[in-house]
C-alpha cells in the first residue's frame, strides 16, 4: 500500500464506514461506541491503587470503584480496540510518528498545556452530559435521542464560540 | 427479534469482550483514516476551512440510523429497545451545558475524547497529554459531583428516555423511519452547504470528489425511502408481537448488587418455591396474583424483572401494562440457580485483578444464595406507588 501521510479517505465514505461500525455495534452488542466511560473506570482504578482513602471519601468515585474492575467492562475493551485500530491505521498510512501537532511555530510547551487543559475540561463535561462525542453525539444521535441531539449542537456551538480565543494554536 | 445478541452481555460475556475489541479496532481505524488523529484537521472544522469532522460525523450518524431503521422495518431488531440500552436518558440542560463545555475543550485541546485516543496511538504527544487530561478531568469531577450545588445542576431536567419521534408525537413504529428521512434530507442539505462554506473560507478550492459523494448521497436517500416504506407498511405478527426482552443471570446479579433501587424483581413461581430460594430482593408474586400489584399505576422508574420457571415466552398482561422497562430472566430461575449456586473455581495464584474481582463477585452471590447471610444494600426510596408484598425470610428487603 502506498503510504502517504496526507492522504485521507473521502469524508463521506469514511462516515459511511464509521456508521457501519456503529451499526454493527448496535446490532451485535445492543450498545453504542464510547470513549469517556472506560477512562473513568481506569482513572478511578489508578487513584484507588495509590490512594484508596480518596476513592472512599467521594461517593461518585466509590460507585465507579465498586462498579467493577476496568478490565471487566465492555467499553474498556472497546477502547483497547480503538487504540489498536488507531495504531494500525497510523502505521499503514505512514502517520505513526512521535510528534506534537499544532500550527507551525507554536510553542510546544504551550500546546501541550492547552491539550491537557482541554482534556480536563472535556473530562468534566463528559460527566455532566453523560457521554462524549462518541457515546452521546454519535451513538445517541443515530438512535434519535433528544438529549444527544441537543448535546451535539452544543458541542459545535462551544467549539465555534471558543475558536477565536485559541486561533494562534491552529492557524 | 434476531438482534442484538443479548447473550454477549450475559452468559457469553467473554465473547462479548472480544467483540468489543474488534468493534473498537474498526472504530479506531476508520477515525484514523478519516484524519481524526490529526489535531489541525479536527480544529479546522471550527475555522470553516475543512468540514471533515462535520461530514464524517453526520454521514456516520445517518448511516447507522438508516441501518437501524431498515433492520427494525424488517422486524429484525427493536429500535427503541436498543436505544434504551445504548443511550442515556435525556437530562436536557446538563447535556446542553456539558456539550458546550466539551466543544470548548475540543477546540482548546484539538481532540475529542475518542480522537485523542487515536492520536495517542499514532504517536502524537499532544494526544497522549489530552488523554491524561480527559481521565483526570473525569476523576476530579466525579470526585466532587456529590456536592449539593453540582449534583443539583447535573441532575436537573431529567426527561427520561426521550426520542425525536416522541417529541413530534409520531407513532412508535413508523416514527423513527419518518424522522430518519427528515434527518437524511437535512444532512444532505447541510453537506452541500458545508462545501460551499469551505470554498468561501479556504481560497484554494478543495479537490472535489463528486463520484463518492454522489454514490453516498444516492445510497443514503434510497435507504431512507426503503426504511420509510417498511416503517409505514404494516408487517406480519412476527414483528408486532415482540418477544419480551431478556436479561441474563449475570447481568441481573450485577443490577441486584450494584443498583438494587433501580430494579424490582418479581418471582412468578409458586409461593413455596420462591420462599425457599429466590433472587436476592425478589418479591414472591405467583403469576395469578400479578394483577393485585397495580403495576399499570406504578411510576415505572424501576426496571421490572420477571423470574419464571423458565424463560417467559410472553409477558403477562399485568406486567406488560407497567410503564417502565420490563425484562424476563433468561432461562428463568433454573438459570439463576446454575449461575449463582455453582461455586466458582478459585482463581490461580497469578490471576489478574479482573479475574479475582470476578471471582469475588460470583463467590459473594453463591454465598448469599446458598445460605450464608449477606445483607442486601439499603434500598433507596423510589416512591413506587405499588404496595409491596412481604415475602418473609432472610435477606429479602423487597
Amino acid at each position: 500500500m502506498e503510504r502517504n501521510p496526507d492522504a485521507f479517505w473521502n469524508p463521506y465514505l469514511a462516515g459511511v464506514a464509521l456508521g457501519l461500525v456503529l451499526l454493527g455495534s448496535f446490532l451485535v452488542m445492543g450498545n453504542g461506541l464510547g470513549a469517556s466511560g472506560a477512562s473513568l473506570r481506569m482513572g478511578v482504578a489508578a487513584v484507588g491503587a495509590v490512594a484508596p482513602s480518596v476513592v472512599e471519601g467521594a461517593p461518585g468515585l466509590a460507585r465507579a470503584w465498586n462498579g467493577g474492575h476496568p478490565f471487566d467492562f465492555w467499553l474498556s475493551f472497546e477502547v483497547l480496540g480503538v487504540l489498536l485500530g488507531g495504531f494500525i491505521g497510523a502505521y499503514t498510512s505512514g502517520r505513526l510518528r512521535l510528534e506534537t501537532l499544532s500550527a507551525p511555530g507554536y510553542p510546544r510547551a504551550r500546546r501541550l498545556l492547552l491539550a491537557l487543559l482541554g482534556g480536563l475540561i472535556m473530562g468534566a463535561a463528559a460527566r455532566v452530559s453523560r457521554g462524549c462525542t462518541s457515546g452521546q453525539a454519535l451513538s445517541g444521535g443515530a438512535l434519535l435521542s433528544v438529549g444527544s441531539w441537543a448535546f451535539m449542537f452544543s458541542v459545535f456551538g462551544g467549539g465555534y464560540a471558543a475558536a477565536w480565543l485559541v486561533r494562534r494554536e491552529w492557524r | 427479534m434476531t438482534f442484538p445478541f443479548w447473550s454477549l452481555v450475559a452468559e457469553h460475556r467473554e465473547a462479548g469482550l472480544v467483540v468489543g475489541v474488534l468493534i473498537g479496532v474498526g472504530f479506531g481505524f476508520v477515525l484514523e483514516r478519516a484524519g481524526f488523529g490529526r489535531a489541525q484537521k479536527l480544529a479546522a472544522q471550527f475555522y470553516g476551512t475543512d468540514m471533515t469532522v462535520f461530514k464524517v460525523m453526520f454521514s456516520a450518524i445517518v448511516t447507522a440510523m438508516l441501518g437501524m431503521v431498515l433492520f427494525a422495518g424488517l422486524g429484525l431488531v427493536d429500535f427503541k429497545a436498543v436505544a434504551d440500552n445504548a443511550v442515556s436518558s435525556t437530562w436536557l440542560w446538563p447535556m446542553v451545558a456539558g456539550g458546550f463545555a466539551l466543544g470548548v475543550g475540543f477546540i482548546v485541546s484539538g481532540y475529542c475524547p475518542g480522537t485523542s485516543l487515536v492520536a495517542a496511538a499514532s504517536g502524537k504527544v499532544d494526544g497522549m497529554v489530552a488523554v491524561v487530561g480527559v481521565v483526570a478531568g473525569q476523576v476530579i469531577w466525579t470526585g466532587i459531583e456529590h456536592l449539593p450545588a453540582i449534583s443539583r445542576l447535573q441532575n436537573a431536567s431529567d426527561l427520561g428516555h426521550l426520542y425525536l419521534w416522541e417529541l413530534l408525537h409520531l407513532p412508535p413504529r413508523a416514527g423513527p423511519a419518518i424522522v430518519a428521512v427528515a434527518v437524511t434530507a437535512m444532512a444532505v442539505g447541510c453537506f452541500l452547504g458545508a462545501e460551499k462554506l469551505e470554498r468561501i473560507f479556504s481560497r484554494a478550492a478543495p479537490p472535489a470528489a463528486p463520484r463518492p459523494r454522489r454514490l453516498v448521497f444516492t445510497g443514503l436517500a434510497a435507504s431512507a425511502l426503503v426504511g420509510l416504506g417498511l416503517g409505514l407498511v404494516p408487517v406480519g405478527t412476527s414483528a408486532v408481537a415482540a418477544a419480551p426482552q431478556a436479561i441474563g443471570p449475570e447481568a441481573l446479579a450485577e443490577r441486584v448488587l450494584d443498583q438494587p433501587w433501580k430494579v424490582r424483581v418479581l418471582d412468578l413461581r409458586a409461593r413455596e418455591a420462591c420462599a425457599a430460594r429466590r433472587v436476592p430482593g425478589a418479591e414472591c408474586v405467583p403469576a395469578a396474583e400479578l394483577g393485585k400489584l397495580g403495576l399499570a399505576d406504578a411510576n415505572g422508574t424501576r426496571e421490572l424483572v420477571l423470574v419464571g420457571e423458565g424463560t417467559l415466552q410472553a409477558l403477562p398482561a399485568a406486567a406488560a401494562a407497567y410503564p417502565g422497562a420490563v425484562r424476563v430472566l433468561e432461562g428463568g430461575f433454573p438459570a439463576w440457580e446454575a449461575f449463582a449456586l455453582r461455586a466458582p473455581e478459585p482463581p490461580p495464584a497469578g490471576a489478574s485483578p479482573a479475574e479475582r474481582e470476578r471471582y469475588r463477585l460470583r463467590a459473594g452471590i453463591a454465598a448469599a444464595l446458598t445460605g450464608v447471610k449477606a445483607a442486601p444494600p439499603p434500598p433507596m426510596p423510589s416512591g413506587d406507588a405499588a404496595p409491596k408484598k412481604k415475602a418473609g425470610g432472610g435477606g429479602c428487603g423487597g
